[in-house]
């Protein structure tokens, strides 16, 4: 296993470290390896293990960062079944590896909070041949956090998986989604809904690699950004050579709520098949003001119409969820999270 | 005395440089029907948007009041909690948005508190079987691929919840088919007793369900003639050319 500390430092001159170099989410001084805690999770409706750790593919400083701090691994028994993991990041530094391997039909939402100066978060799964996985993630972090997620998902023949996060909370966030499409005829759909306040600065970058035929990806990211927060979506998208009949998509949408809010979407397709359907597009653009205008011409205030958009904009990111499990749970957290914001 | 809820004084309008509203005068009373025709372009939207609070239009001159109080100064939420409501030609489509929470939360508005759900439940539900609606549009986005038809009924079905004390209902014929019209008219009619109503249309067939006390038609910004409902019909009849006589 490399050690970190024999690892070179990643240059800002790399697409996955260009907005968020790796000093600004490293727990401290980039020469050391603090003292990293394990995360408390706990779920009432899945089985969940705790194992030896099984170490991350070491493909990026984050990732061998994470294979010197984490200790274990804990396992998610899910198949058949739907449920919550509830993450509790509390204390300086600490960080936990959830791994999920799904062989039939799986509903799963991971919920995280806690007021971590510093947390690490890695995901590995497999929705295995003919499995049909959903995963919602939502980041309810308090306001000071700094988090780091890595993923590492694999999908066999058959097999679909759906990811959805919502991003809501820490102050500066790392998230380097990586999926692979391994199976013919496997699917991923992936959702990102973020939402800055204050001086949030959230970096999804999501890669996706295609390495079969008839397979297909679809990833929708619509982050509402407000107050001087910052949001940073960047793709790469890898089409390989067999993967003929390949249908992918990524789509980048941004909602500038305020002069001062920043919103970078980037994404970049690699095709070297010759028989696909791939589409990328990003937009950004202020508030639909015959929206605002409909909204207060109902009652509603200019900041409750707002509220009431952004929700709009950002369940709409997750429209496109078979999950109806995942979609309550994530539209409900977001519900909540608004109208505490309204409040403020 | 019938209160006089509208009041227009000599309002001009521009949007940018350009003006749009030159001088137009109305009043409407609680109880009374207002229909105005005219080309397009010739300031019927402008009319009601500016009445609503738009803030793309500015008042250059004149000033509207309702209820006895000049309302420029109110925000456009302010007027819709004060008893305005607009029925728009283009609804805004909010994507994200279910109708069913949308409504909650304007009644909410409108009415300073919440219903209880019970009661909302029962009022909805009384609404959308006037209006022949399906329970199943509640659970849609806000306009979102709603037919031209379905977002006229969602418009009258928030009139007949927020019963506003005005209506400004922008050519709410538009897009509708027969059976549609007469639903829609039926539901106009249900609050019309007890509200002012300001009827943009283009056609006669809505104002033979829903009888109005005045017509005026609006030429280049002015009203150029007002009368009862046979000028809409002689409009109908003749079209507009007779009355650029007038202007």
């Amino acid at each position: 296993m490399t050690s970190y500390l024999d690892a070179t430092l990643p240059s800002r001159s790399e697409h996955l470290w260009r907005y968020t170099p790796w000093s600004r989410v490293h727990p401290g001084s980039v020469d050391t390896i603090p003292t990293v805690d394990s995360a408390v999770a706990k779920s009432e409706e899945l089985e969940i293990v705790n194992q030896p750790f099984q170490p991350l593919p070491e493909t990026d400083i984050a990732r061998i960062f994470l294979n010197e701090v984490l200790t274990e691994t804990i396992l998610v028994e899910c198949d058949g079944k739907e449920g919550s993991i509830h993450i509790h990041a509390g204390g300086h530094a600490v960080a936990t590896h959830l791994h999920i391997s799904c062989k039939t039909t799986s509903n799963l939402v991971i919920h995280i909070h806690g007021e971590a100066e510093w947390f690490g978060l890695a995901l590995t799964g497999h929705a295995q041949p003919n499995a049909s996985l959903s995963v919602g993630i939502i980041n309810e972090l308090s306001t000071d956090s700094v988090m780091v997620r890595v993923d590492d998902w694999y999908v066999q023949r058959d097999g679909r998986l759906e990811l959805a996060t919502l991003s809501m909370g820490g102050h500066r966030n790392k998230s380097d989604i990586r999926s692979t499409l391994q199976g013919t005829n496997s699917s991923l759909k992936q959702f990102i809904g973020v939402h800055g306040h204050g001086t949030r600065h959230d970096d999804h970058h999501v890669e996706i690699q295609h390495q079969q035929p008839h397979t297909d990806s679809h990833l929708l990211l619509n982050a509402a950004c407000d107050d001087r927060s910052h949001s940073i979506g960047t793709g790469a998208l890898t089409i390989d050579d067999v993967a003929q009949h390949t249908d992918a998509s990524q789509v980048f949408r941004n909602l500038l709520l305020s002069p001062s809010s920043r919103a970078e979407a980037i994404p970049e397709l690699e095709v070297l098949a010759n028989e696909v359907a791939a589409a990328h597009g990003a937009a950004s653009a202020p508030i639909n003001k015959e929206q605002l205008h409909y909204l207060m011409s109902r009652g509603l205030s200019n900041e409750e119409a707002t509220s009431m958009i952004v929700e709009g904009f950002l369940v709409d990111s997750f429209t496109g969820l078979s999950s109806d499990y995942v979609r309550d749970a994530i539209q409900t957290r977001l519900t909540v999270h608004l109208e505490c914001k309204l409040i403020e | 005395m019938t209160e006089v809820l509208l009041r227009v004084e000599n309002l001009h309008v521009s949007v940018g440089d350009t003006p749009i509203i030159q001088g137009i005068s109305l009043e409407i009373k609680r109880g009374e029907i207002h229909a105005v025709m005219g080309r397009n372009g010739a300031g019927k939207s402008t009319l009601a948007n500016v009445i609503m609070g738009h803030p793309a239009y500015e008042i250059t001159s004149g000033a509207v009041h309702y209820k006895g109080e000049n309302i420029a100064e109110m925000e456009v939420f302010e007027r819709a909690r004060a008893g305005m409501f607009l029925s728009f030609q283009y609804p805004a489509a909010i994507p994200g948005v279910q109708v069913g929470t949308f409504l909650r939360k304007s009644v909410a508005s409108v009415r300073g508190e919440a219903p209880s759900p019970r009661e909302f439940r029962k009022e909805l539900n009384e609404a959308m079987k006037q209006l022949d609606m399906d329970k199943s549009f509640l659970s849609r986005y806000v306009n979102d691929g709603f037919s031209g038809g379905e977002k006229k009924r969602l418009e009258i079905l928030q009139m007949l919840l927020l019963q506003p004390d005005l209506a400004l209902l922008d050519e709410t014929d538009s897009g509708l088919d027969i059976d549609a019209l007469r639903i829609v008219a039926e539901g106009i009619n249900a609050v019309a007793e007890n509200t002012g109503c300001l009827i943009i249309t283009h056609y006669q067939r809505l104002l033979d369900l829903v009888k109005p006390n005045v017509v005026h038609v609006l030429i280049d910004g002015k009203i150029v003639q007002s009368g009862g409902p046979e000028l809409a019909m002689k409009l109908e009849k003749e079209g507009y050319d007779w009355v650029d006589a007038l202007v």
